[in-house]
């Protein structure tokens, strides 16, 4: 099979393309350095053909760790006999940017003797401004063909793809100057004059940008806008994701009614119900958050926004030593780590994204909520403070909430003080992009993608922590008694863990079992106090907890507990493959256990005082 | 005279002179690779409030640097 490279700069359209000339779906974003990955398949008008997609670098001079595979892998590709030729995108709009990577990549070309054909894209915008290209002259400039395409709208597309035939190409290639000896330096003062021979005339593209960045990036309309965007980020991950919760919910529920009644009563059937059921649907109900903010963001990304969100943020994020592109994965945090790690690939700083993964599981989730409303519910009276303007339990609410956030920028802030500074950081240089539409075909695929990738990739490292825990909890009395169980007897033996804490053996094993998903903690300590659907109907259990003489102070040390513990096995899964590397995950799980049993050991004392 | 580019105000034009030699030198190369090389003209079109990083228009293209970086860039103001 013969193969076909297309490589450009980031934010130059080079994956829409790939997905307009093969169908597949990769992710695309106005965002610079989405692509992460190097991609790869068959073209669709010629089946015969395999396209591959290169991670978008700004040049073959690559800076980060990152780029150099990139780089590194693009020179062998080009050594590789099976590949005919190198498709090099530009943006049509940024001309010489993009020009001077295109001659960076014609000098490769040229050493390895591989033919080059360069897709001019984003035509369509300068046709819309009335401005024009000269792709004959380039063409006749660089020696090779030039072909004005839009990616986003199709246009110049079946023109290219005519062009692309390993014949055709080579036929078209002449060598008007040779660039193997031309260095860096004088390719670049070509690329100037080129752009300004061939390029579109006058700035209207940047005199409408500037307009809105004037808005959006203003003291005051910029900070209201963003409030308001992430307001509805926010909402959007908490309340539109809501019904797509609820309803995968009742799938579940509804094909447990179909299926259990036809397996016999006994373990297979306890292991369906509780472990199946109950277990893996736990974490299937966070796709539809998945998807939600996957689409949210990728809006933000799509049209623009999320530079100028980066930008805003910089300045207060770089004191706890993040940058701004941290806030995005930060705040999704919030509603859930899951989609704050998938986030954080936006981080184009190894350093500052390996950071960013340090607080995002301290953002306080949503699965906690239920587990700081029971805490609070048991231990913080329903009265009024401050005259009547706050009341006591939604102060407590807040103030555990402002706890975790301040924690996470804590731990960054002394991280990248005082920790390793192994993985490389890049200076805060971002593109602005221009604001654009949402491509909203692409856009739907990637949410899907990601949706799909959490459920394939996470799945399986859930589905066996599920199991252990399951198996742990149901034997050997075949489920009867949590308490007199192998998990029950663990809970037990840890015990003297906890009761420096004033907690017993039931907070033990409801923290063990807490590890599938946080909120578990209160089914479970519900079926340990002996109260069906506790997780439904917490007042029964609250009662409960007050009468077992449990204080205030072991109270607060188990809100402080579950604010800092890592306890949640589908972070850690995919901190694992977003890493690539259990050594984070597992380090992060311990500083955190210890950080958290710490405080929260300080904080049980200090209300011992009181 | 020579300034920073960070000490550029907006609406305010210059050309680009060298870098500090603070500079490592691979953002050097990456700053000139982006547009920013000496005898380019760069004008700052946005200067957000609170430290926030400037805004640079290079070409036809705008980026976002902030003081660390932006304080390296040696610049003459244009008139």
């Amino acid at each position: 099979m013969s193969e076909a490279l297309i490589i450009g700069t980031p934010n130059s359209g080079k994956s829409l393309l790939f997905n307009r000339l093969t169908g597949l779906h990769q992710k695309v974003a106005n965002f610079p350095g989405i692509t992460v990955d190097i991609s790869s398949g068959p073209m669709l008008a010629n089946p015969g053909l395999e396209l591959v997609d290169f991670p978008g670098v700004y040049s073959l001079h690559s800076i980060s760790e990152e780029e150099r595979i990139a780089v590194r892998a693009f020179k062998k590709s080009l050594a590789d006999e099976q590949l005919d030729y190198v498709i090099c995108i530009l943006d049509a709009s940024r001309l010489e940017k993009g020009l001077h990577f295109a001659m960076q990549v014609l000098r490769e070309c040229q050493v390895h003797g591989k033919p080059m054909l360069i897709a001019a894209n984003m035509i369509d915008i300068l046709t819309k401004h009335d401005m024009q290209l000269d792709t004959h002259g380039l063409a006749r400039a660089l020696g090779v063909p030039v072909l004005p395409i839009s990616a986003k709208t199709g246009l110049g597309l079946h023109e290219l793809a005519q062009a692309m035939d390993k014949n055709q190409v080579s036929q078209h290639q002449h060598v008007p100057v040779d660039f193997k000896g031309i260095s860096d330096v004088d390719l670049r003062q070509m690329a100037h004059k080129l752009a300004e021979d061939c390029g579109p005339k006058g700035d209207l593209l940047i005199r409408s940008q500037a307009r809105l960045d004037a808005f959006f990036l203003h003291t005051w309309t910029g900070g209201a806008a963003f409030f308001l965007i992430m307001y509805l980020l926010f909402q959007s991950i908490f309340t539109w994701a809501a019904p797509a919760m609820d309803a995968v919910e009742a799938l579940l529920a509804w094909l447990a009614a179909l299926i259990l009644p036809l397996i016999a009563a006994g373990g297979i059937r306890d292991f369906v119900k509780d472990a199946l059921f109950g277990g893996i649907g736990a974490f299937l109900v966070f796709v539809p958050q998945i998807f939600v903010l996957t689409l949210v963001v990728g809006i933000l990304e799509d049209t623009g926004y999320l530079a100028r969100a980066a930008v805003i943020c910089h300045q207060p994020l770089r004191i706890f030593g993040l940058t701004g592109k941290s806030f995005i994965p930060m705040l999704s945090g919030v509603a859930c780590a899951i989609p704050g790690i998938y986030a954080a690939r936006t981080v184009d700083s190894p350093y500052k994204r390996w950071l960013t993964y340090f607080a995002i599981p301290l953002m306080p989730c949503s699965a906690r909520l239920p587990v700081y409303t029971l805490i609070i519910a048991a231990f913080i009276p329903a009265r009024e403070a401050l005259g009547g303007l706050v009341g006591l339990q939604g102060l407590a609410m807040f103030m555990v909430y402002f706890f975790g956030m301040m924690c996470g920028l804590l731990v960054t802030s002394i991280v990248s003080r005082f920790g390793p500074h192994s993985q490389q950081d890049m200076p805060f240089v971002l593109e602005m992009p221009p604001y654009r539409l949402p491509s909203w075909k692409p856009l739907l695929r990637n949410c899907w993608n990601r949706s799909r990738h959490f459920v394939t990739k996470a799945g399986s490292i859930i589905f066996t922590v599920t199991m252990v825990v399951w198996f742990l909890g149901y034997f050997p009395n075949g489920g009867t008694d949590l308490g007199n169980s192998w998990l029950g007897w663990l809970g037990k033996i840890i015990e003297p863990v906890f009761q420096p804490l004033g907690l017993d053996w039931k907070y033990g094993v409801a923290l063990l079992t807490s590890f599938l998903a946080r909120e578990v903690f209160v089914g479970t300590l519900g079926t340990l106090y002996g109260i069906e659907g506790a997780d439904n109907d917490m007042v029964p259990l609250v009662e409960q907890i007050q009468a077992s003489g449990i204080t205030l102070a072991s109270g607060v040390a188990l809100l402080i507990l579950f604010a800092i513990a890592l306890q949640c096995v589908s972070t850690l899964a995919i901190l694992q493959k977003e890493t690539n590397s259990l050594k984070l995950p597992v380090q992060m799980f311990i500083a955190y256990a210890v950080f958290a049993y710490c405080a929260a050991w300080i904080g049980y004392r200090i209300c011992l005082f009181f | 005279m020579i300034k920073t580019l960070w000490e550029l105000m907006q609406g305010e034009k210059c050309l680009v002179q060298g870098f500090n030699q603070e500079l490592d030198e691979n953002y050097r190369v990456r700053l000139m690779e982006l547009g920013f090389h000496p005898g380019e003209q760069v004008t700052c079109v946005q200067v957000p409030r609170l430290g926030a990083p400037k805004l640079y228009r290079v070409n036809n293209t705008i980026y976002s640097l902030d003081d660390n970086v932006a304080t390296l860039v040696d610049i003459r103001v244009s008139e």
